[in-house]
């Protein structure tokens, strides 16, 4: 059965608290997932005070000031800060979502991270994604045309068999949405998620890619499709606004379609 | 050095670095049969490749202007203030043409025409007939072209089964006694292990290193790993005093706004609602060269004209363009500047400020890629079994001044130029000459240092007052007396280094020690740059000194290439500028006064 | 000690599935009408009695009415209940062993309580 209790060593306990050594009246409590693998300790919840007056506005600005100026062994993966690299995926305040692109604005009262949920972790805000890059692998995610350019220059596409791949090819690969989805945390090992049936779209669509039957055989499976519930928790919770649950629904109807 | 596990790897090739450029190079010589590793920090879609907007320059000619690459290569040319290598800038512009088209052929998703061709949207610097109107030569996929180019790229290396090792940050080049290098040792950062890749060419695609200022537009990442392996090497860097300052970044975020929104009409304001550019430009205005324009803004705000409650900052205006087309052309930096600044570009203007975006310079290399040094008379010796692309390097088509649009292409037509070398020059499956161990030691009592430093300033505090001082004394405007204060300042806080401190002792996923070690190559570039800025006594392309406001052919047109030892004392040597070009196509062209 | 992608890529494509959902989904919706007929009258007979009820059933068209929805809704179930098991059950044998107890169940339920129409009706 899948386990609904969680085993002894992943109960979270209560960890440190670095209250603000100054007496700003702009303060705000961070509270993160610390675990390391180096001991056998339990997970436990870290608080940081933190003078907003002093940081800036995103919640990864708060991670990046604790980690510069109070805990540098603090760990998360961050890079582009402007939401376009998809690496500070995590949960924050009950979302999964893209640290760098989350105002601390938006939140109510203290502010809870916690890494993707249903991951292993690697260290603090650091999940194993190898299995997510893999699932991509297998959906072959590249072009797939035999036919050359007839002048030997760009394949032809118009502007609207373009507008198609819209709202699919702007994915940034951080698994929010995946990591979201109900039936991936009961069925990751077999059911792609929705990430990866966004990018999978993206080419059964594409204009150019003359495999969409190939690709919609190798989806056409109780688990690697058909896992999807329409929960829509991936649409809610995608930082850039796009739309897996639609794109999985589209695949389902061009099943449906060619039967 | 029992405490560190080493593992032994035996490629053909290994390329460091998974952007645009590493996976190009990658992708080719995957293709091409060569065995190749591809090292990489961060997973290869994260590279800051994706965060690239406006477009990719390529003279395909699809929006019926008569563009050719010879107009390209003009620009170019003036771009760099005419420091860049013509004889790369015409093989650079040449090679656009099937690169691109290539990109697309790869699946790159870009926007189309109504013929159902690739987009081309103007960028500034890119003009038609030698300077005379604004070309459309920007092939664009909205404004996230970088995402879809490294994606793309990404995707046709999983087609071709590249082996990829993700997370690993390269330390050092294994260098022999000969000067040749023979590989690149790696911490995997997942599980703290050391290992040993062997090649026989060793690619560096590590990016620039726009994070040794406090205002940027690089990604956190950024910090130019390679160039500072390459200092340890032994080997100089060429033109650092050039960096590029982006006109549009975002007010306090410093989040790019893509130059492509001007090509697509928007304009910039000083607080008298002038459109100030047509002062400075009167041809191009808005899309005049980056340098042009940074520097007309930030005059503005000197004399008082800037924006907001301090007036230190201008606007940029999207708002009168019809909203139909910023959804279609523009909806990344849409989206932008609603999360880091709440406005919404339909209705009001964006905050901007000139903001660190690019460098041009870093290691040198010939057109094929492989890194050359100046070795007594010969300026153009080749550094065995190395080669640099994309950022990283300076090969140098950018010169003095990179115009929008040039990095894509850069990385793309150099990292397939040194696929197509490497499969020339390496043999398939060749053993590997034995390396002595004393070359290992090196590196790895380094890194334990740096693992067992308990000092008492942070990371984030020596990289902080790292960054203040170059963003103070390197910035758009340079004076003498600021430079030399500069240089004082950073040489003082580099002996900070000695008492950095490290919480993390593990060593798994250990970004307390990757950060530390990034900071010691920032460092380093920092040094060389702000050291090759104050020789330079001339104002050139992004190189502007108060002291010396003209250009000075006569004495400085020549690059600077610059070494470190590890005593941090630099020594500064030059190498003529390649004005020739490379085949009779095209005439070399002369230097001007430059004018937009 | 297998790859990431050897895991992942499991067995491959069974090729089938769309076939269940649309059953599914068909059977959802052919039970929508047979719904809005039923409860009505279903009010009715309760508030006429035991006999009025009988007599409603031996009516032909209420007799085909009420076993095209017992049969839908049997079949509905089994295949709802199918996916939940497949959702939750992760030991392979005992998920087909679920899976073959709900389906017969499914079957013997229908079939019986199809039987106990025609019974009254003939």
């Amino acid at each position: 059965m899948a386990d609904f209790a969680l085993p002894k060593n992943s109960k979270i306990v209560k960890g440190i608290d670095y209250p603000l050594e100054s007496d700003s009246k702009n303060t705000r409590k961070v509270n993160v997932y610390r675990w390391s693998p180096d001991d056998d300790e339990n997970p436990r919840i870290d608080s940081y005070t933190l003078d907003l007056d002093n940081c800036g506005p995103m919640v990864l600005d708060a991670l990046i000031k604790i980690k510069d100026e109070v805990d540098s062994s603090l760990t998360f993966r961050r890079s582009c800060r402007e939401g376009i690299c998809g690496s500070c995926s995590m949960n924050v305040d009950g979302t999964n979502t893209l640290a760098c692109l989350k105002s601390m604005d938006d939140i109510k009262g203290d502010i809870n991270i916690y890494p993707l949920p249903h991951m292993d972790v690697i260290k603090d805000l650091v999940p194993d994604l190898s299995k997510a890059y893999a699932q991509l692998t297998s959906i072959k995610p590249w072009l797939q045309s035999d036919t050359p350019a007839s002048d030997g220059k760009e394949r032809r596409q118009s502007p609207e068999e373009r507008e198609k791949i819209d709202g699919l090819w702007e994915c940034v690969l951080c698994f929010s949405c995946t990591t979201a989805c109900p039936s991936y945390w009961w069925n990751g090992d077999k059911y792609l998620g929705p990430a990866v049936l966004l990018q999978a779209y993206r080419w059964i669509v594409d204009s150019r890619d003359e495999n969409t039957g190939e690709r919609l055989d190798a989806l056409e499976d109780p688990f690697k499709l058909y896992r999807c519930h329409t929960i829509m928790n991936c649409t809610q919770t995608c930082p850039k606004g796009l739309n897996p649950a639609k794109a999985i629904g589209e695949i389902k109807k061009l099943q449906l379609e060619r039967q | 050095m029992s405490d560190y596990e080493i593992i032994d790897h035996e490629h053909d090739v290994v390329v460091v670095g998974a952007g645009g450029a590493g996976l190009r190079a990658t992708l080719g010589m995957v293709a091409g049969g060569l065995k190749t590793a591809c090292i990489t920090k961060v997973f290869p879609t994260r590279s800051h490749t994706v965060a690239a907007q406006g477009g990719i320059g390529a003279a395909l000619n699809n929006m019926g202007e008569n563009d050719s690459w010879q107009f390209h290569m003009y620009d170019t040319v003036k771009g760099s203030d005419w420091l860049g290598d013509q004889d790369a800038i015409e093989y650079m512009c040449k090679n656009a043409i099937p690169a691109v088209t290539e990109l697309e052929n790869f699946g790159v998703p870009f926007s189309r025409t109504e013929e159902g061709k690739v987009y081309q949207r103007p960028f500034g610097g890119h003009t038609l007939d030698y300077g005379k109107n604004m070309a459309r030569r920007a092939c664009a996929a909205a404004d996230r072209t970088g995402h879809a180019i490294l994606h793309t790229l990404y995707q046709q290396c999983l087609k071709h089964q590249a082996e990829f090792f993700v997370e690993y940050i390269a330390l050092d080049l294994l260098m022999d006694e000969n000067g040749a290098c023979k590989g690149v040792i790696a911490l995997c950062m997942e599980d703290g292990k050391l290992h040993r890749f062997r090649g026989h060419q060793t690619v560096l695609a590590t990016g620039g290193y726009g994070r040794v200022y406090f205002s940027c537009t690089s990604a956190h990442t950024c910090t130019g790993d390679g160039n500072a392996m390459a200092l340890r090497a032994g080997l100089p860097l060429q033109d650092m005093e050039f960096v590029q300052f982006h006109p549009t970044g975002v007010y306090g975020a410093g989040v790019l706004i893509t130059e492509g929104s001007r090509g697509e009409g928007g304009y910039l304001t000083n607080s008298e609602g002038e459109r100030f550019m047509e002062r400075y430009a009167p041809t191009a205005k808005d899309l005049a060269s980056r340098d042009v324009v940074s520097r007309s803004m930030t005059i503005e705000i000197n004399e008082g004209r800037g924006v907001g409650p301090n007036k230190d900052h201008i606007f940029m205006h999207l708002e009168h363009i019809d909203p139909a087309t910023l959804h279609m052309r523009l909806p990344g930096i849409s989206e932008t500047a609603k999360i880091f600044c709440g406005v919404d570009v339909t209705k009001e203007p964006i905050p901007v400020l000139p903001t660190v975006h690019y460098n041009m310079g870093g290691i040198p290399t010939n057109y094929h890629g492989e890194v050359v040094t100046r070795n007594g008379k010969d300026q153009n010796s080749v550094v065995s079994g190395l080669m640099a692309i994309g950022e990283a390097a300076c090969v140098s088509v950018h010169g003095a001044n990179r115009l929008g649009t040039n990095s894509l292409l850069d990385i793309v037509v150099f990292g397939r130029a040194a696929a197509q070398r490497a499969l020339k020059t390496v043999e398939k499956g060749s053993s590997h000459s034995p390396l002595s161990p004393s070359v290992t030691d090196k590196i790895v009592a380094r890194l334990d240092k740096m693992r067992h430093s308990a000092g008492d300033t942070s990371v984030g505090e020596i990289r902080s007052s790292m960054q203040n001082i170059m963003q103070k004394h390197a910035a758009v405007f340079r004076s003498s007396s600021s430079m030399d204060e500069g240089v004082k300042k950073i040489e003082t806080i580099t002996k900070n280094m000695n008492s950095i401190t490290i919480k993390d002792r593990s060593l798994i996923f250990n970004t307390d020690l990757v950060e530390a070690l990034e900071l010691e190559n920032l460092m380093q570039q920092a040094i060389v740059t702000i050291k090759s800025a104050e020789q330079r006594k001339e104002s050139r392309g992004a190189h502007s000194h108060e002291d010396f406001p003209d250009r000075d052919d006569k004495n400085w047109m020549k690059h600077t290439i610059m070494w470190l030892n590890d005593k941090n004392k630099t020594k500064v040597d030059y190498r003529d500028v390649h004005q020739n070009t490379l085949t009779n196509e095209v005439q070399s062209i002369p230097p001007a006064a430059r004018v937009y | 000690m297998k790859s990431d992608l050897a895991k992942v890529q499991g067995l491959g494509s069974a090729k089938h599935g769309v076939g269940h959902w649309k059953i599914q989904r068909l059977s959802a919706v052919g039970m929508i009408p047979l719904i809005l007929w039923f409860i009505p009258s279903l009010m009715l007979t309760i508030i006429s009695g035991y006999n009025e009820a009988i007599l409603w059933i031996q009516n032909p068209f209420n007799a085909t009415g009420l076993i095209l929805l017992l049969g839908t809704i049997f079949f509905h179930a089994s295949l709802g209940l199918q996916v939940v098991i497949e959702d939750y059950v992760h030991s392979e044998g005992l998920k087909i062993i679920s899976i073959i107890f709900v389906k017969l169940s499914s079957i013997l339920l229908g079939v019986l309580s199809i039987l106990c129409v025609l019974k009254i009706f003939l």
